[in-house]
Protein backbone atom coordinates (compact mmCIF):
# COMPACT_ATOMS: atom_id res chain seq x y z
CA UNK A 1 0.00 0.00 0.00
CA UNK A 2 2.74 2.18 0.48
CA UNK A 3 4.78 1.95 -2.61
CA UNK A 4 1.70 2.67 -4.56
CA UNK A 5 0.92 5.42 -2.43
CA UNK A 6 4.26 6.52 -3.15
CA UNK A 7 4.57 6.79 -6.92
CA UNK A 8 1.35 8.61 -7.10
CA UNK A 9 2.53 11.22 -5.08
CA UNK A 10 6.24 10.91 -7.08
CA UNK A 11 3.90 11.52 -9.94
CA UNK A 12 1.94 14.17 -8.78
CA UNK A 13 5.21 15.75 -8.03
CA UNK A 14 7.03 15.23 -11.21
CA UNK A 15 6.86 19.14 -12.23
CA UNK A 16 10.05 19.03 -9.81
CA UNK A 17 12.32 16.03 -10.21
CA UNK A 18 14.32 16.97 -7.40
CA UNK A 19 11.58 18.22 -5.12
CA UNK A 20 9.97 15.28 -5.91
CA UNK A 21 12.65 13.05 -4.83
CA UNK A 22 13.35 14.61 -1.96
CA UNK A 23 9.90 14.77 -0.46
CA UNK A 24 8.79 11.12 -1.54
CA UNK A 25 12.02 10.09 0.72
CA UNK A 26 10.81 12.08 3.48
CA UNK A 27 6.82 10.80 3.22
CA UNK A 28 8.49 7.35 3.07
CA UNK A 29 10.32 8.06 6.38
CA UNK A 30 6.83 9.38 7.58
CA UNK A 31 4.69 6.58 6.55
CA UNK A 32 6.93 3.98 7.91
CA UNK A 33 7.43 5.49 11.50
CA UNK A 34 3.94 5.80 11.31
CA UNK A 35 3.11 2.13 10.96
CA UNK A 36 5.90 1.09 13.50
CA UNK A 37 4.05 3.05 16.10
CA UNK A 38 0.91 2.03 14.95
CA UNK A 39 -0.78 -0.04 17.98
CA UNK A 40 -2.68 -2.39 15.40
CA UNK A 41 -1.22 -5.43 15.33
CA UNK A 42 -2.28 -5.81 11.51
CA UNK A 43 0.27 -4.63 9.18
CA UNK A 44 -2.09 -3.96 5.96
CA UNK A 45 -4.89 -2.00 8.35
CA UNK A 46 -2.02 0.04 10.16
CA UNK A 47 -0.72 1.18 6.41
CA UNK A 48 -4.05 2.01 5.34
CA UNK A 49 -4.45 3.81 8.35
CA UNK A 50 -0.85 5.52 7.55
CA UNK A 51 -1.66 6.82 4.20
CA UNK A 52 -5.63 7.97 4.98
CA UNK A 53 -4.03 10.01 7.89
CA UNK A 54 -1.54 11.91 5.31
CA UNK A 55 -3.80 12.24 3.17
CA UNK A 56 -4.77 13.08 -1.12
CA UNK A 57 -1.46 13.10 -2.94
CA UNK A 58 -2.87 15.26 -5.04
CA UNK A 59 -4.09 18.04 -3.07
CA UNK A 60 -0.26 17.60 -1.22
CA UNK A 61 1.59 18.33 -4.51
CA UNK A 62 -0.52 21.36 -5.05
CA UNK A 63 1.06 22.71 -2.19
CA UNK A 64 4.38 21.47 -3.29
CA UNK A 65 3.71 23.23 -6.60
CA UNK A 66 3.65 27.07 -4.93
CA UNK A 67 6.46 26.10 -3.05
CA UNK A 68 8.48 25.07 -5.90
CA UNK A 69 7.24 28.08 -8.54
CA UNK A 70 8.30 30.71 -6.00
CA UNK A 71 12.02 29.02 -5.04
CA UNK A 72 12.33 28.85 -9.13
CA UNK A 73 10.66 32.63 -9.63
CA UNK A 74 13.53 34.15 -7.12
CA UNK A 75 16.12 31.68 -8.63
CA UNK A 76 15.21 33.42 -12.35
CA UNK A 77 14.69 36.98 -10.60
CA UNK A 78 18.05 36.67 -9.50
CA UNK A 79 19.12 35.59 -12.80
CA UNK A 80 17.93 38.17 -14.81
CA UNK A 81 19.85 41.08 -12.63
CA UNK A 82 23.61 38.79 -12.61
CA UNK A 83 23.41 38.22 -15.94
CA UNK A 84 22.05 42.20 -16.85
CA UNK A 85 25.18 42.72 -14.98
CA UNK A 86 27.03 40.31 -16.63
CA UNK A 87 26.23 42.36 -20.17
CA UNK A 88 27.32 45.78 -18.29
CA UNK A 89 30.83 44.13 -17.86
CA UNK A 90 31.38 42.55 -21.00
CA UNK A 91 29.92 46.24 -22.75
CA UNK A 92 32.49 48.20 -20.17
CA UNK A 93 35.32 45.35 -21.38
CA UNK A 94 35.05 45.99 -24.51
CA UNK A 95 34.95 49.66 -24.63
CA UNK A 96 37.64 49.64 -22.56
CA UNK A 97 39.75 47.60 -25.04
CA UNK A 98 38.72 49.85 -27.51
CA UNK A 99 40.92 52.35 -25.40
CA UNK A 100 43.63 50.22 -25.92
CA UNK A 101 43.28 49.36 -29.62
CA UNK A 102 40.93 51.77 -31.45
CA UNK A 103 38.19 50.70 -33.67
CA UNK A 104 37.44 54.07 -35.13
CA UNK A 105 33.70 53.92 -37.08
CA UNK A 106 33.81 54.48 -40.67
CA UNK A 107 32.51 58.43 -41.34
CA UNK A 108 29.55 56.67 -43.79
CA UNK A 109 28.52 54.73 -40.64
CA UNK A 110 28.67 57.19 -38.21
CA UNK A 111 25.02 58.44 -38.43
CA UNK A 112 24.11 54.60 -38.28
CA UNK A 113 26.22 53.95 -35.39
CA UNK A 114 24.87 56.67 -33.16
CA UNK A 115 21.31 55.76 -33.69
CA UNK A 116 21.74 52.28 -32.91
CA UNK A 117 24.20 53.23 -29.74
CA UNK A 118 21.03 55.60 -28.41
CA UNK A 119 18.60 52.28 -28.81
CA UNK A 120 21.44 49.98 -27.66
CA UNK A 121 21.57 52.63 -24.45
CA UNK A 122 17.89 52.81 -24.10
CA UNK A 123 17.16 49.50 -23.95
CA UNK A 124 20.08 48.39 -21.46
CA UNK A 125 18.90 51.09 -18.79
CA UNK A 126 14.81 49.01 -19.45
CA UNK A 127 16.67 46.01 -18.93
CA UNK A 128 18.35 47.12 -15.83
CA UNK A 129 14.98 48.45 -14.42
CA UNK A 130 12.47 45.62 -15.40
CA UNK A 131 15.08 42.95 -13.74
CA UNK A 132 15.61 45.18 -10.84
CA UNK A 133 12.18 45.30 -10.32
CA UNK A 134 11.20 41.70 -11.38
CA UNK A 135 13.66 40.45 -8.67
CA UNK A 136 12.67 42.84 -5.98
CA UNK A 137 9.05 42.00 -6.81
CA UNK A 138 9.53 38.15 -6.10
CA UNK A 139 11.56 38.93 -3.21
CA UNK A 140 9.49 40.75 -1.00
CA UNK A 141 6.30 38.50 -1.76
CA UNK A 142 5.56 35.72 0.82
CA UNK A 143 4.64 32.45 -0.94
CA UNK A 144 1.62 31.13 0.56
CA UNK A 145 0.50 28.12 1.61
CA UNK A 146 -1.47 27.20 -1.75
CA UNK A 147 -2.68 28.36 -5.19
CA UNK A 148 -4.62 31.44 -4.52
CA UNK A 149 -5.98 33.70 -7.20
CA UNK A 150 -3.47 36.89 -5.87
CA UNK A 151 -0.16 35.00 -6.04
CA UNK A 152 -1.24 33.55 -9.82
CA UNK A 153 -1.57 37.32 -10.54
CA UNK A 154 1.78 38.23 -8.47
CA UNK A 155 3.51 35.73 -10.72
CA UNK A 156 1.87 36.59 -13.80
CA UNK A 157 3.24 40.56 -12.83
CA UNK A 158 6.70 39.37 -12.34
CA UNK A 159 6.61 37.15 -15.25
CA UNK A 160 5.99 40.45 -17.25
CA UNK A 161 8.45 42.20 -15.84
CA UNK A 162 11.02 40.05 -16.43
CA UNK A 163 9.94 38.99 -20.53
CA UNK A 164 10.43 42.65 -20.48
CA UNK A 165 13.79 42.88 -18.97
CA UNK A 166 14.63 39.91 -21.26
CA UNK A 167 13.28 41.69 -24.27
CA UNK A 168 14.89 44.68 -23.49
CA UNK A 169 17.90 42.65 -23.39
CA UNK A 170 17.92 40.91 -26.15
CA UNK A 171 17.46 44.57 -28.23
CA UNK A 172 20.58 45.37 -26.43
CA UNK A 173 22.70 42.66 -27.59
CA UNK A 174 21.54 43.27 -30.78
CA UNK A 175 22.65 46.63 -30.76
CA UNK A 176 26.06 46.03 -29.29
CA UNK A 177 26.30 43.19 -32.56
CA UNK A 178 25.44 46.00 -34.75
CA UNK A 179 27.87 48.29 -33.33
CA UNK A 180 30.79 46.04 -32.70
CA UNK A 181 30.26 44.75 -36.52
CA UNK A 182 30.15 48.55 -37.71
CA UNK A 183 33.48 48.75 -35.91
CA UNK A 184 35.16 45.69 -37.06
CA UNK A 185 33.95 45.88 -40.79
CA UNK A 186 35.77 49.45 -40.79
CA UNK A 187 39.12 48.01 -39.38
CA UNK A 188 41.57 45.53 -40.63
CA UNK A 189 41.32 42.01 -39.53
CA UNK A 190 43.75 41.13 -36.61
CA UNK A 191 43.98 39.34 -33.23
CA UNK A 192 42.77 42.25 -31.08
CA UNK A 193 39.54 42.08 -33.32
CA UNK A 194 38.54 38.30 -31.05
CA UNK A 195 38.26 40.95 -27.67
CA UNK A 196 34.95 42.57 -29.11
CA UNK A 197 34.29 39.36 -30.70
CA UNK A 198 34.39 37.26 -27.57
CA UNK A 199 32.24 40.13 -25.24
CA UNK A 200 29.86 40.31 -27.75
CA UNK A 201 29.19 36.40 -27.74
CA UNK A 202 29.00 36.48 -23.35
CA UNK A 203 26.57 39.19 -24.24
CA UNK A 204 24.35 36.85 -26.85
CA UNK A 205 25.20 33.96 -24.39
CA UNK A 206 23.84 35.88 -21.34
CA UNK A 207 20.71 36.77 -23.00
CA UNK A 208 20.16 33.67 -24.60
CA UNK A 209 20.35 31.93 -21.05
CA UNK A 210 18.10 34.48 -19.70
CA UNK A 211 15.13 33.56 -22.15
CA UNK A 212 15.93 30.11 -21.67
CA UNK A 213 15.26 30.30 -17.69
CA UNK A 214 11.97 32.45 -18.40
CA UNK A 215 11.17 29.38 -20.71
CA UNK A 216 11.58 27.07 -18.39
CA UNK A 217 9.70 28.76 -15.47
CA UNK A 218 6.88 29.01 -18.65
CA UNK A 219 7.19 25.43 -18.52
CA UNK A 220 6.95 24.99 -14.65
CA UNK A 221 4.01 26.78 -14.61
CA UNK A 222 2.29 25.36 -16.98
CA UNK A 223 2.85 22.00 -15.49
CA UNK A 224 1.70 22.99 -12.31
CA UNK A 225 -1.37 24.64 -13.33
CA UNK A 226 -3.39 21.33 -13.36
CA UNK A 227 -2.69 21.03 -10.04
CA UNK A 228 -4.35 24.62 -8.97
CA UNK A 229 -8.09 25.05 -8.15
CA UNK A 230 -10.33 25.31 -10.73
CA UNK A 231 -11.20 29.36 -10.49
CA UNK B 1 -9.31 29.26 10.74
CA UNK B 2 -6.13 26.70 11.55
CA UNK B 3 -4.99 26.81 8.10
CA UNK B 4 -3.93 30.66 8.68
CA UNK B 5 -2.06 29.69 11.49
CA UNK B 6 -0.17 26.71 10.22
CA UNK B 7 3.30 28.32 10.08
CA UNK B 8 3.32 29.64 13.45
CA UNK B 9 2.15 26.21 14.97
CA UNK B 10 4.86 24.39 12.85
CA UNK B 11 7.66 27.20 14.14
CA UNK B 12 6.06 26.58 17.78
CA UNK B 13 6.18 22.75 17.58
CA UNK B 14 10.02 23.25 16.44
CA UNK B 15 11.03 25.53 19.31
CA UNK B 16 12.18 22.91 21.49
CA UNK B 17 14.67 21.90 19.31
CA UNK B 18 15.65 19.77 15.89
CA UNK B 19 12.73 17.43 14.27
CA UNK B 20 11.51 15.20 11.69
CA UNK B 21 8.25 15.83 10.42
CA UNK B 22 6.60 12.73 11.66
CA UNK B 23 8.10 14.40 15.68
CA UNK B 24 6.85 17.66 14.77
CA UNK B 25 2.97 16.32 13.95
CA UNK B 26 2.99 14.30 17.00
CA UNK B 27 4.37 17.38 19.06
CA UNK B 28 1.24 19.10 17.30
CA UNK B 29 -1.34 16.75 18.52
CA UNK B 30 0.03 16.51 22.16
CA UNK B 31 0.31 19.99 22.75
CA UNK B 32 -2.53 20.99 21.62
CA UNK B 33 -4.18 17.76 23.17
CA UNK B 34 -5.38 16.28 19.78
CA UNK B 35 -7.58 19.23 18.88
CA UNK B 36 -4.94 19.78 15.96
CA UNK B 37 -5.63 16.71 14.01
CA UNK B 38 -4.45 17.73 10.47
CA UNK B 39 -4.14 15.33 7.38
CA UNK B 40 -0.22 14.91 8.53
CA UNK B 41 0.84 15.12 4.22
CA UNK B 42 -0.06 19.30 5.08
CA UNK B 43 2.72 19.85 7.42
CA UNK B 44 5.26 18.77 4.76
CA UNK B 45 4.86 21.58 2.18
CA UNK B 46 4.87 24.44 5.19
CA UNK B 47 8.14 22.33 6.22
CA UNK B 48 10.05 23.26 2.93
CA UNK B 49 7.96 26.72 2.75
CA UNK B 50 9.71 27.70 5.87
CA UNK B 51 13.16 26.11 4.77
CA UNK B 52 12.47 28.04 1.66
CA UNK B 53 12.13 31.57 3.76
CA UNK B 54 14.82 31.04 5.68
CA UNK B 55 12.96 30.03 9.18
CA UNK B 56 13.80 26.93 9.38
CA UNK B 57 17.14 24.72 8.29
CA UNK B 58 16.56 21.13 7.12
CA UNK B 59 19.42 18.81 7.32
CA UNK B 60 19.24 14.60 6.38
CA UNK B 61 20.69 12.52 8.93
CA UNK B 62 20.74 8.64 9.53
CA UNK B 63 17.63 7.45 11.59
CA UNK B 64 18.62 4.46 14.42
CA UNK B 65 16.49 2.32 12.12
CA UNK B 66 18.69 3.11 9.27
CA UNK B 67 16.18 5.15 7.33
CA UNK B 68 17.19 8.49 5.53
CA UNK B 69 15.69 11.24 7.50
CA UNK B 70 15.03 14.85 6.75
CA UNK B 71 15.22 16.84 10.40
CA UNK B 72 14.75 20.68 10.91
CA UNK B 73 15.41 23.36 13.45
CA UNK B 74 14.34 26.61 13.50
CA UNK B 75 17.26 29.26 12.58
CA UNK B 76 17.95 32.72 14.28
CA UNK B 77 15.34 34.16 12.13
CA UNK B 78 12.89 31.21 12.58
CA UNK B 79 13.20 32.41 16.37
CA UNK B 80 12.88 36.55 15.55
CA UNK B 81 9.65 35.03 13.76
CA UNK B 82 8.09 32.81 16.39
CA UNK B 83 8.73 35.40 19.34
CA UNK B 84 7.48 38.38 16.98
CA UNK B 85 4.12 36.00 15.95
CA UNK B 86 3.52 34.68 19.32
CA UNK B 87 3.59 38.44 20.87
CA UNK B 88 0.68 39.30 18.25
CA UNK B 89 -1.33 36.21 18.86
CA UNK B 90 -1.11 36.46 22.69
CA UNK B 91 -2.07 40.50 21.99
CA UNK B 92 -5.04 39.44 20.02
CA UNK B 93 -5.95 36.69 22.34
CA UNK B 94 -6.06 39.27 25.18
CA UNK B 95 -8.02 41.76 23.18
CA UNK B 96 -10.87 39.11 22.77
CA UNK B 97 -10.94 37.94 25.94
CA UNK B 98 -11.60 40.95 26.87
CA UNK B 99 -13.88 41.78 24.48
CA UNK B 100 -15.78 38.21 25.62
CA UNK B 101 -15.72 39.44 29.57
CA UNK B 102 -17.20 42.22 28.75
CA UNK B 103 -20.26 40.35 27.00
CA UNK B 104 -20.91 37.80 30.32
CA UNK B 105 -21.23 40.62 32.20
CA UNK B 106 -23.43 42.72 30.01
CA UNK B 107 -23.37 45.25 30.14
CA UNK B 108 -23.79 47.78 26.92
CA UNK B 109 -21.12 50.21 25.99
CA UNK B 110 -22.01 53.58 27.08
Amino acid sequence: MIRPYLARLARELDFDPSLSRQVVQEVEDHLREAIERDPVADRLEAERRAVARFGDPRAIAAQFAVVSLAALARRVGLAAVLLIAAVFIAMKARLAWYGVVPFPLAEEARALGEMVLAIDRWAFWLAVLAGLAGWVYIGVRRTPGGFTREYSAQLRHFSLLCSAAAAALVVCVAADGVLTSLRLIAAQWSIASLVPLISVAIEIACAAVLVSRLRAMARHAARTARLAPAA
Amino acid sequence: MLKGHLDMIVLAALAPGPAHGYAVIEEIKRRSAGAFDLPEGTIYPVLHRLEQAGLLAGRWMTADSGRRRRVYELTRRGEHALAERRAVWEQFSDAIGSLFRGSRTGKRPA
